[in-house]
């Protein structure tokens, strides 16, 4: 349901609880009675999931990491002009998809994992808001990046399962997908956001969002 | 009865303009604030609202019936 539509349902809802409020006689009526339980009780608890929900969703907008201000570095690395740079390459290629692109690679794709990241996120609020928030050069990862996430969209597909350096070694293939070598720390694709250290050659993409 | 349905409504209507306001406000901390404040508010008028129910002095429309009546 789209935000303005839920505002609206808000605003109804509390406009309508304001007319039992003001006249509590209208209540004496069946229709009365039918009529307090909708405002008091469905449409209050309607209108909060259903802003509890596009909450939820809009948490997972690219947007919405980015609104906080240690993260504008990292906004900023998606649209730097460089295919060596894995998470720009990723954004600025549809590889992941824009209006998600650190929801996509960040979360865990494992059962709970979406509201184990939801945790993540209030944990990041809490440190943001009552905590002293590091640096943006010096933010790292809660546990090390788990291959898992890659190869959600990676296992299977063709230049990953036949990529001359995969399987230049025939024990590399199986060692990533068991995550014993990690695509990201193994010196293979580590330079992802690698914010504080682009230097000034440098380039960036004006395109996209 | 009408007390506490006033009271349910006060809250339920605070609780809604609190989630109204979050659902424009786009800084991240909106949503701890629709769920810890807005929600509890909305949660405690529909509390309020349900105990007024099961509370409140019962009154009926249908005239009082008697071993007479039978």
């Amino acid at each position: 349901m789209p935000t303005f539509a839920i505002v609206i349902l808000v605003l109804f809802s509390a406009v309508l609880a304001g007319v039992v409020v003001v006249r509590p006689v209208i209540t004496a009526s069946r229709a009365g009675k039918i009529l307090a339980f909708g405002v008091f009780f469905f449409l209050p608890l309607f209108s909060l999931v259903a802003g509890m929900e596009n909450e939820m969703q809009r948490s997972e907008s690219t947007a919405f990491c980015l609104s906080c201000h240690v993260m504008e570095p990292y906004g900023k690395s998606l649209h730097i002009d460089d295919p060596g740079y894995l998470a720009g390459a990723h954004y600025q290629n549809h590889r992941v998809p824009a209006e998600e692109a650190c929801y996509t690679c960040h979360t865990d794709y494992a059962m709970f994992g979406t509201i184990q990241a939801k945790f993540g996120g209030l944990r990041h609020l809490y440190i943001y808001y009552l905590g002293k928030p590091p640096q943006p050069e010096d933010i790292k990862l809660y546990k090390p990046f788990n291959n898992r996430e890659c190869l959600h969209c990676h296992l299977g597909a063709r230049s990953f399962e036949q990529g001359a350096t995969h399987n230049a070694d025939p024990a590399t293939l199986p060692a990533i997908k068991a995550n014993t070598l990690s695509c990201i720390s193994s010196g293979c694709h580590d330079t992802v956001h690698n914010v504080g250290r682009w230097g000034d050659k440098v380039k960036f993409w004006d395109g996209g969002s | 009865m009408a007390r506490r349905l006033r009271i349910a409504g006060i809250l339920v209507i605070v609780g809604l303009l609190v989630e109204a306001l979050c659902l424009v406000w786009s800084k991240p901390i909106a949503f701890v604030v629709l769920v810890c404040i807005g929600g509890a508010l909305i949660g405690l008028g529909v509390f309020f609202f349900l105990y007024s129910l099961v509370s409140g002095p019962h009154e009926s429309t249908e005239p009082a019936r008697t071993a007479l009546d039978k």
